[in-house]
């Protein structure tokens, strides 16, 4: 059975060798991931193996990050375009709406959904990394704030901001930015989490096929660069004497990546894409069950933001004085908010049980 | 005694002391303010709104105490307000229009936000048209203003200047004043005071117009905020629209009651007239029902006119 989001190995090797390319190793029995680094780094020119030195040192140096991890879920089994609107659906919301319960609901409902998918320790992570975040926003807007008219604190004149009075409304306020901004990072981490970047991009590859490349050259370089960060920090410890700073390592990883930048546009010229056409439109999948089920629920909550937006339902505002709507009908669209984007994910059909998921991803990553 | 070993213990404490020192606090302070807030547009001509306000917090300020009691929208950060009561600023016919403050009848150098709100502070909101001038130091329509309260919670010293043949003029705005709990002191014309002293100078504009700070009037509304300027030598008062441009003049027994300010200084009341019966007329009108929510009065006879003469 081929999955969505894994490509037949022998199908690779074939247009591999069709491109006039040599493929390392016997041809492959398995399906492999299909992802763009791990294609590009099992490919060679013919016959000049071991002859040409930027592409070798390319090789050798630019390992490639591993693909994403994939669960079974409903969400990973829908294609990339309709993960895409539905992270985006989402988060919008967040951005029309200053609500602090419909901004509590859009963070929910995206932790939620990552633990519907199977990706609840990304999302956990990401919340962790949020929420002193959250706090600092919080925590900083009374003071670059004057506005709103219950005084809580007097501090005086303050160098470089001169008088301040914290205030409850520009406090409330603060907590707010702070919730919408965890909002946001939750959607994007789910977006991360669930979501094929590859496929992503193919989706742009044929308005622009070299954007689409460059995005996928950078989305697989930053984690190199973050190990050779932690590499060269190891270095750095067992070198006798004080530490060299941290500028020093930054400035060190900094020329790293110019090099490897240079290294990797020259292989990418030997291998001719600089005459890259646009690609031919490939044949379109019909749209499964899954597809239809979350594009439905990206619709809704597309629907539910702009409306309320329009409708002018579930208002708050922190200024002057602290105002806003928390009738049931501000509870109803939070409900909403929260529900709608899980309903998909009961149908489970067509979705492999969790243990033989993750046995394929493990397989897959070998 | 022990000291904080860590800097960051050290500079805790010493936060703590500044903040000590700065007159810092929780909440917002002693309820104890009772302070009056005026808006109006087009010059004070017409009014949209005023309130008698008691017990305001000592940590109130004239933004805050704004949107206590009206419909206001802020811009940029919340300093510079856009709206109340949904008359914006921007531009009504072709001219620039915005909203502007006074406190205590006196033109704040700095944001809403930052002025303090005392005990009996006057603070008069007004949309508009700022094309013939933008500044306008000091006006007359928060009278009894400055003289009861001063400025920022304090009198000013009071001086009354007068010139030698309007004894009774000078007689009269010296009994309106004391009336105020002001008891100024009279000095004669040209006498040097400092810049922190609140002038009233009572006189013909032939005797007034050398002073340093009336000279401003001459100059016109862009200088001194004064919709009014003399000619002929002092014996015609011409009266000037919200565009800077005459609107009518008036001759012989024509008064004015204006203030205004020379850079940062107190601001100069003149009680004035083409002649000694304009003079007579003018300090005649220092009461609070003649010169109220006008920015300057003209008098014609026993008629005041409101300064500028709106279209």
């Amino acid at each position: 059975m081929i999955r969505r989001g894994w490509r037949n190995p022998r199908d690779v090797w074939r247009r591999a060798t069709l491109r006039g390319c040599v493929v390392l190793g016997p041809p492959p029995s398995a399906a492999v991931p299909r992802n763009s680094a791990a294609i590009a780094a099992s490919l060679r020119p013919r016959g000049r193996v071991g002859a040409d030195p930027p592409i070798r040192q390319t090789r050798a140096r630019v390992a490639p990050a591993p693909p994403p991890r994939r669960s079974a879920s409903p969400l990973h089994a829908a294609r990339a375009a309709v993960g895409c609107a539905l992270c985006a659906a989402l988060a919008l919301p967040a951005l029309l709406l200053d609500q602090p319960l419909l901004l509590a609901a859009v963070a929910a409902a995206a932790v939620l959904m990552g633990v519907a998918a199977g990706a609840g320790r990304q999302l956990l992570r990401a919340l962790a990394f949020a929420l002193p975040f959250a706090l600092l926003i919080a925590l900083l807007n009374p003071f670059v704030t004057q506005t709103g008219v219950t005084v809580i604190a007097r501090l005086g004149e303050l160098p470089l901001v001169g008088r301040t009075d914290v205030t409850l409304e520009a406090l409330v306020y603060g907590a707010v930015l702070g919730l919408r901004a965890l909002a946001l990072i939750l959607c994007c981490a789910l977006y991360a989490a669930v979501v094929d970047a590859d496929e992503v991009l193919r989706l742009f590859r044929r308005v622009s096929f070299r954007s689409a490349l460059t995005a996928a050259l950078a989305t697989r370089m930053v984690p190199v660069l973050q190990r050779d960060g932690r590499r060269m920090a190891d270095a750095q410890r067992c070198r006798p004497g004080p530490p060299p700073s941290r500028i020093a390592l930054v400035s060190a990883v900094a020329a790293g990546a110019l090099d490897r930048a240079v290294d990797v546009a020259a292989a990418l010229e030997v291998r001719g894409y600089a005459s890259a056409r646009r690609p031919p439109r490939g044949a379109r999948a019909p749209w499964s069950r899954h597809d239809r089920a979350f594009a439905v629920a990206a619709l809704a909550l597309l629907a539910l933001g702009i409306g309320a937006r329009l409708a002018g339902a579930a208002s708050f505002g922190a200024y002057p004085d602290l105002h806003g709507d928390w009738g049931a009908e501000t509870w109803a669209l939070a409900a909403a908010i929260v529900l709608l984007p899980l309903a998909p994910f009961l149908d489970r059909r067509g979705i492999e049980p969790r243990g033989a998921a993750a046995q394929h991803a493990a397989w897959g990553h070998r | 005694m022990h000291l904080p070993r860590s800097p960051l213990a050290a500079l805790a404490l010493f936060v703590l002391l500044a903040a000590g020192l700065a007159g810092c606090g929780l909440g917002a302070g002693e309820r104890d303010t009772n302070a009056r807030v005026l808006v109006t547009r087009d010059f004070g001509t017409r009014e949209l709104g005023a309130r008698i306000v008691q017990d305001a917090p000592s940590s109130e300020t004239v933004l805050r105490l704004l949107e206590r009691n009206f419909d206001v929208e802020t811009r940029y950060g919340g300093g510079f307000v856009q709206s109340i009561e949904g008359v914006s600023g921007g531009r009504e016919d072709g001219d620039p229009v915005d909203w502007f403050f006074f406190v205590n009848g006196v033109e704040s150098e700095v944001g809403a936000g930052e002025v303090d709100v005392h005990e009996g502070d006057r603070v008069w909101w007004d949309h508009r048209n700022w094309g013939a001038s933008g500044h306008v130091p000091a006006v007359v329509g928060s009278y009894p203003e400055p003289f009861a309260h001063g400025a920022e919670g304090k009198r000013y010293p009071l001086v009354l200047e007068c010139a030698d043949d309007v004894e009774q003029a000078c007689d009269t705005v010296s009994e309106r004043l004391g009336t105020l709990g002001a008891i100024p002191a009279r000095r004669a014309l040209g006498t040097g005071v400092g810049d922190r002293t609140l002038r009233v100078v009572v006189g013909t504009w032939g005797d007034l117009r050398e002073d340093q700070t009336l000279e401003l009037i001459d100059r016109g509304p862009a200088q001194s905020g004064v919709y009014a300027r003399f000619g002929e030598a002092g014996r015609l008062l011409e009266l000037l629209g919200d565009d800077g441009k005459p609107m009518r003049a008036l001759g012989a027994g024509a008064g004015l009651v204006a203030a205004t300010r020379f850079e940062d200084g107190a601001p100069t009341w003149t009680v004035t007239g083409t002649d000694a019966a304009g003079v007579e007329a003018a300090a005649r009108a220092l009461t609070e029902r003649r010169l109220q929510r006008r920015y300057a009065v003209a008098l014609d006879g026993p008629r005041a006119i409101g300064l500028p003469v709106v279209r």
